[in-house]
């Protein structure tokens, strides 16, 4: 693994800034049998719940331009059975393990941290959904409120030391004020950014493709909406970002690392080129050597036009 | 270890105007390739297309795909001729369980090409394998063979009437002991499902659902098994990896 390669985002010390994104790589099973991931910085657990979740019925998938609508709605076996049979599994992987928490209230945030933290020494960071569009409580709607971020983060900044990165959803007004707002709250890192949420309608049913009817957009369609929230809370923030929507490619990760991103999430991609992590990542390692440069000295070094 | 690969098309022949016959060169997915298995390929669309595996050549090292034109995706994967290339991630799935010694084959649908590997695959096994294949109307009948027995709902060719009706003419000692396996519409998997209730027969059907990745890592490609635990409804199995052949008698339909 080449040097050029490691990032630091906060405390928390990454091979390669290239994470697979949560909801994209299940518990890292099947993509393990692709290809060799410890190659990557990181690894995001589905989304959790305190309970099994069966997720929605019906279509989940809607393919669009340049991306996809995903209605899936946290399907997930529960954090009790994802320490017992999963956690372990992810930490054979040798490479950063996050555990992506979901919840429909405080509440639950509250016991899925207070159930993870006694596992701590197998868990690099927490990462706190707060912007997954296909429930009808908690996540996005929490996600879309300042006071309601800060608050939550507050509360479980109180229960751990793991690192807190704090997912955000896209489907707000002002982006900045809400990753402030994570940060107020005491988190060490924002992720930015989830789906969009959209819709795609059938025109011989004249139905909702989904049956949830909305669902995530994402793929490289909304990768210019995230570059700019990336830097639009770079200007703002003290703690670090992670940069996520739309990656494809390498240039996509020194976009992102460029306008502010610490490290990235690679989500979308990986369900139509499973292994282009891979790829992405041997293509980084030679643009560093290319341009002398370690990948961690380009974050934030976007100059904006006056 | 599933493999995306580079494929040629080494052949095409248009089956009827919206349908495709492909062969594709991949040795690595053709040496391991079951019935049931499915690829996933790519087009210029975003997403992938699932496609059953119709034929094996081991010793070509080529494997054949049924592509029924249904929009822009399948439209250029049809259009494609010999000498053209894409990426291929496969074989996918679970097949299906051929340890029993007699089998009847349901297809219909896309899922004539699935069946027709079941069958050649049984058939050079010197396994006993019955055919039932349903079609709208003739102008449909597509991947058929004499031996089959024939049913189009128009009554146009063949038994009038469908799949169910065609098992009908079925003896008991064709029935007796044997093990059904049905790809097609779900309609006509369910129905032919119950029929293998009523005679108490094993079932397996290969279920179809929208898909994006095919290996089991996006979730948006589930069906409703019933749950294991107690106390739990169902559970929400991913079609291209728990299955996509699920047992008949499991399926919430």
């Amino acid at each position: 693994m080449s040097e050029r390669l490691f990032v630091n985002v906060g405390d928390t010390f990454l091979k390669s800034p290239i994470i697979l994104a949560s909801g994209t790589c299940n518990m890292g099973r099947e993509l393990s049998e692709i290809y060799d991931l410890s190659i990557l910085g990181g690894l995001s657990s589905k989304g959790l719940t305190i309970k099994p979740r069966a997720g929605n019925e019906g279509v989940r998938v809607a393919e669009c331009k340049a991306g996809m609508l995903n209605s899936v709605g946290l399907q997930n076996p529960g954090v009790e059975h994802f320490i017992k049979y999963d956690l372990d599994f992810m930490n054979t992987l040798d490479t950063g393990v996050i555990v992506n928490v979901a919840g429909h209230s405080t509440e639950d945030y509250i016991d899925m941290v207070k159930a993870l933290d006694p596992h701590k020494d197998k868990i690099d960071a927490l990462e706190i959904n707060l912007s997954c569009p296909n429930v009808k409580e908690g996540c996005m709607s929490i996600g879309s409120d300042k006071e309601q971020i800060k608050k939550i983060v507050g509360q479980l900044r109180k229960l751990t030391d793991l690192p807190l990165w704090i997912k955000l959803t896209p489907n707000v007004t002002d982006i900045s004020s809400m990753a402030l707002a994570a940060q107020d709250g005491g988190a060490d890192a924002v992720v930015l950014i989830n789906t969009m949420l959209g819709m795609a309608v059938d025109i011989k049913t004249r139905r909702p493709v989904l049956h949830n009817n909305t669902g995530g957009y994402s793929g490289p369609a909304i990768k210019p909406v995230a570059i700019r929230m990336v830097s639009e809370c770079y200007r703002v923030l003290d703690i670090p970002i992670i940069g996520c929507g739309g990656i494809s490619e390498a240039s996509d990760v020194l976009e992102f690392m460029i306008a502010g991103a610490s490290a990235v999430e690679i989500g979308t991609a990986s369900l139509v080129v499973p292994d282009c992590p891979q790829f992405i990542t041997e293509e980084l390692e030679a643009w560093c050597e290319e341009n002398d440069t370690d990948i961690r000295t380009l974050t934030g070094t976007l100059q904006l036009w006056q | 270890m599933n493999k995306d690969f580079f494929c040629e098309v080494t052949s095409k022949c248009m089956l009827n105007e919206e349908t495709a016959l492909i062969e594709i060169l991949c040795p690595e997915i053709a040496s391991c390739a079951v019935p049931g298995q499915f690829v996933n390929i790519t087009c210029s669309n975003f997403l992938r297309r699932p496609f059953g595996i119709a034929s094996v050549n081991k010793e070509a090292g080529t494997f054949k795909v049924g592509i029924k034109i249904v929009g822009e995706g399948s439209e250029e994967l049809a259009s494609m001729d010999e000498g053209e290339g894409t990426w291929i991630l496969g074989p996918l799935g679970n097949g299906f369980d051929l340890s029993n010694n007699k089998y009847i084959l349901v297809g219909g649908g896309s899922g004539v090409f699935p069946i027709n590997f079941l069958y050649e695959k049984l058939s050079s096994e010197g396994k006993s394998v019955k055919v039932v294949q349903g079609f709208r109307d003739a102008s449909q009948i597509i991947m058929n063979n004499d031996d089959y027995i024939l049913t189009t709902d128009a009554g146009d060719a063949g038994i009038k009437g469908n799949c169910c009706d065609g098992l009908n003419t079925l003896t008991d000692e064709d029935i007796n002991g044997s093990t059904i396996l049905c790809v097609g519409p779900m309609p006509m998997m369910r129905a032919v499902s119950s029929w293998a209730e009523q005679k108490g027969l094993d079932c397996f059907v290969s279920l179809e659902q929208r898909m994006a990745c095919g290996i089991g890592i996006c979730l948006v490609c589930v069906c409703k098994i019933k749950a294991q635990e107690q106390g739990i409804e169902f559970d929400h199995k991913r079609c291209c990896k728990d299955g996509p052949v699920f047992d008949a008698k499991e399926v919430i339909w």
